[in-house]
């Protein structure tokens, strides 16, 4: 008897156990829908006869950063005085590769937020992302979008899909102390930085022998995303058209030619020849380069307008010892890769929604229009870089408004923290026209791995056989783009 | 004739219990083990936008595979880890499990010591011993050692060379495979000597008394007492090797020299987000796993086999 009721109880024990999961969800959920009725009941009264929206606000900094959450709560409350309807649900995410898919099937993600460059168009294609469109149309946005930008962010019939939060352009990140300590220096505080490849080689080895430090850091690591990526700048400056757009879809690859065999000699010869590279180059990644040279172990690093903070702020150069020089040239030109940090808005998002989020950035100070708390906005985010020692630089135009323009110099002209001389080249460069070269079409991040391997074995084998591994490399590719059916006749 | 129908009923009401009281688990085994298993077979069957599946499209994602140029190096260098660990990895824990067993010294603190790395976080011991391989003087194997090679060095009459450990050709599988010896040769050790405290002491004594020394006595009785034990352990090292997946990723080095099938899933889900795809390679990691149990039960049956019927001849 004992043990049939001990038996019956144990059943009934596992039984709540296992359901006991599904009890706690519901109850929480209704415990946070509790508060949101409770504030819609609140502002309702305020006089707002619009319906009600809530908007998932993804671009909420992390709760560890304190700085930019004032900043950000100093917009939301501006940002409420005027749309007393929003209710700004503060969702903070963080984009992932393996944490999108999930939350968009779910429809759990945040109404609108940041991705990748690399990003729009596996969102587009996966569907997790809406159309916005008629939306910019209609408020006189859509043509502001810098051109090359707004490809980036449309599908092939032209929709787009996102508006751009900056627009950057790779350039060369000096450490100006390392460069003063080996007399590489002008009178006006600016540097003698490398004008080309084969002058970077130099420069780097002076910088080595006068410092002990490394002159270059070329990302060699495990991501060979990041490889190819830097690596395609090189290549184009060598002359090398790496990858044909067929206008139909389909994409012809030339990663064997002379130029990119030209280009990876090049590369080599930093490694073989002039032995200015960080002690392990495998290990190099996008992150770890910028603390190389935030930390004075090396010299020059691939870097962009948009990640001025990594190098000072987050590993502790002085915000005056860095300088962004145009990228080194070659024998066939000079070209900066350009790309974007894109706004994305959820496929479930509604039109009120997005229409919250898109004023929400004229608030933020992201937009192309200007008003009142767009110039509050601007400041607080200035005042913020300058706290953290972060250099306060113009932004790279990513759209084509003169009012957002004009608003944004006034703010910095008030909030400098650098000498300008030591970045006004760079921009320059990067406004000449034919400079601006955006990432190759077709499987980019595939192309990329495969010169990523590439770079690997010739930083491995001094004597490694440069035109073979590329023609591996341009067969490899061939295959890829062939089974995805995107390779051209 | 009644009787027996009796005794069936009563079982009946046994099994009643039995099977309620696994229903929970039997409930949750099926949601996250069989229907994901079966969703992931299906899934590889179909094209696909995000998760969902679209077009039928047979086998046509198992072709695609093998355009990818890092699919044979894959299967290959999982093999070459699977194989690094059996020689490497495999034959420690049982020795560990000996040692700590037979030593009469400080047998508690040795025992948590060996099983110390398994508690730590996978990636930081990845980390940590990413530290130790650094290729260059920053390296902190590189630091250990430099006094030994710049000794060797003058020696031969060479220059002194930093060694680049992961970079070095042929060395990061067997390197990895060290690491991932480290951290998990502790758990497996306490499983051998859980079954070494279950050989029978009284044969132990016997031998001990009758003059048997310590590597007599590992290897003519606790060795084939572990038979079984240590043949089950076998299989599950190669399955769980096969899987090898974070350490070669964090870890840095050359792609080519260690990249694995199970990062191949990873590239497919993660960075392409074929599901298809991704769920085709994973099918196929199964079956070649199924090939491999499948061959070592047959093999494990004969020997089995042979060995009974050696003993009962004796």
């Amino acid at each position: 008897m004992m043990k049939k009721l001990l038996s019956i109880l144990l059943v009934v024990a596992l039984a709540i156990g296992m359901l006991s999961a599904c009890a706690t969800n519901t109850s929480s959920s209704t415990d946070v829908a509790a508060p949101a009725e409770t504030s819609a009941a609140s502002t309702s009264t305020t006089a707002a006869p619009e319906e009600k929206v809530v908007l998932k606000l993804g671009i909420y900094p992390a709760d560890t950063d304190e700085a930019a959450i004032e900043a950000m709560e100093g917009v939301i409350t501006r940002f409420n005085e005027t749309h007393p309807n929003v209710e700004v649900e503060r969702a903070y995410y963080k984009y992932a590769t393996d944490n999108i898919a999930p939350m968009a099937e779910a429809g759990t993600l945040p109404t609108i937020f940041e991705s990748w460059f690399t990003e729009p168009q596996k969102l587009i294609r996966a569907g997790y992302v809406r159309d916005i469109t008629d939306l910019l149309e209609a408020r006189g946005w859509l043509d502001l979008i810098t051109p090359a930008i707004r490809s980036l962010l449309s599908d092939a019939d032209g929709k787009v899909y996102g508006i751009p939060r900056d627009a950057y352009a790779l350039g060369l990140m000096c450490n100006v102390e390392l460069f003063e300590e080996a007399g590489l220096t002008n009178p006006d505080g600016t540097i003698q930085y490398p004008k080309t490849w084969e002058e970077l080689a130099q420069t780097g080895k002076k910088i080595k022998d006068a410092t002990g430090s490394s002159g270059f850091v070329l990302l060699a690591g495990e991501d060979l995303g990041a490889d190819g990526w830097h690596f395609s700048n090189i290549a184009w400056a060598y002359g090398a058209k790496l990858v044909t757009d067929n206008g139909d879809g389909t994409y012809t690859p030339n990663l064997n030619s002379k130029e990119v065999v030209d280009a990876m000699e090049m590369v080599k010869s930093l490694k073989w020849t002039y032995d200015i590279l960080t002690p392990d180059p495998f290990s190099e990644g996008w992150a770890t380069g910028f603390t190389q040279i935030g930390t004075g172990a090396a010299a020059m690093y691939i870097g962009a307008n948009d990640a001025v903070e990594q190098p000072t702020a987050n590993n502790g150069l002085p915000v005056d010892k860095l300088s962004l020089v145009p990228i080194p040239a070659g024998p066939g030109g000079q070209y900066s890769l350009s790309g974007g940090t894109p706004y994305m808005f959820a496929a479930n998002a509604t039109d009120a929604e997005v229409n919250a989020a898109l004023d929400f950035l004229v608030a933020f100070g992201k937009a192309p229009v200007v008003d009142e708390s767009t110039v509050e906005s601007l400041r607080a985010q200035a005042a913020t870089k300058l706290e953290r020692g972060v250099p306060n630089i113009q932004r790279f135009p990513c759209w084509t408004s003169p009012e957002i323009q004009a608003a944004e110099d006034a703010v910095l002209a008030e909030y400098t923290n650098v000498n300008a001389n030591l970045y006004a080249d760079y921009f320059a460069a990067v406004s000449t026209a034919g400079n601006l070269h955006t990432e190759e079409p077709g499987d980019t991040q595939a192309m990329y791995k495969e010169l990523g391997k590439v770079i690997q074995a010739v930083l491995l084998d001094e004597n490694s056989d440069v035109q073979a591994l590329l023609d591996t490399a341009q067969a490899n590719y061939i295959a890829i783009l062939q089974e995805e059916g995107i390779l051209g006749k | 004739m009644e009787v027996p129908i009796k005794i069936k009923n009563h079982r009946w009401k046994q099994d009643v219990t039995g099977w309620l009281i696994m229903l929970p688990a039997l409930i949750l085994f099926a949601f996250f083990i069989w229907e994901p298993l079966f969703e992931s077979v299906r899934l590889s069957l179909f094209a696909a936008k995000g998760y969902h599946t679209t077009d039928f499209v047979g086998l046509d994602n198992y072709i695609g595979l093998f355009a990818n140029p890092d699919f044979a190096i894959a299967w290959k260098n999982t093999s070459l880890y699977v194989l690094c660990s059996l020689v490497i990895g495999f034959v420690v824990p049982i020795f560990m499990a000996a040692i700590i067993t037979e030593s009469p010294f400080l047998r508690g603190i040795t025992r948590v010591s060996v099983y110390m790395p398994n508690i730590l976080p996978g990636l930081a011991v990845v980390l940590i011993w990413k530290f130790l391989f650094n290729a260059g003087d920053t390296g902190v194997l590189n630091i250990l050692l430099k006094p030994l090679g710049e000794l060797v060095a003058k020696i031969s009459g060479q220059v002194y060379k930093p060694f680049n450990w992961l970079t070095a050709p042929g060395w990061a599988i067997p390197l990895i495979i060290v690491m991932l010896t480290w951290k998990a040769a502790g758990s497996t050790a306490l499983i051998y000597m859980a079954g070494i405290s279950g050989i029978n002491p009284d044969i132990i004594e016997a031998a001990t008394i009758d003059g048997a020394k310590p590597l007599r006595r590992f290897f003519s009785i606790t060795l084939p007492n572990l038979g079984s034990l240590i043949s089950t352990m076998f299989i599950l090292q190669i399955i769980s090797v096969f899987q090898i997946l974070y350490e070669p990723m964090m870890i840095g080095g050359v792609h080519n020299n260690q990249v694995s099938v199970m990062m191949l899933v990873y590239e497919y889900a993660f960075d392409k987000q074929n599901y298809p795809k991704a769920a085709a390679m994973s099918v196929l990691i199964c079956i070649a796993l199924l090939f491999l149990t499948l061959i070592y039960f047959t093999v494990n049956k004969l020997v089995n086999r042979d060995d009974s019927k050696g003993r009962t001849k004796a």
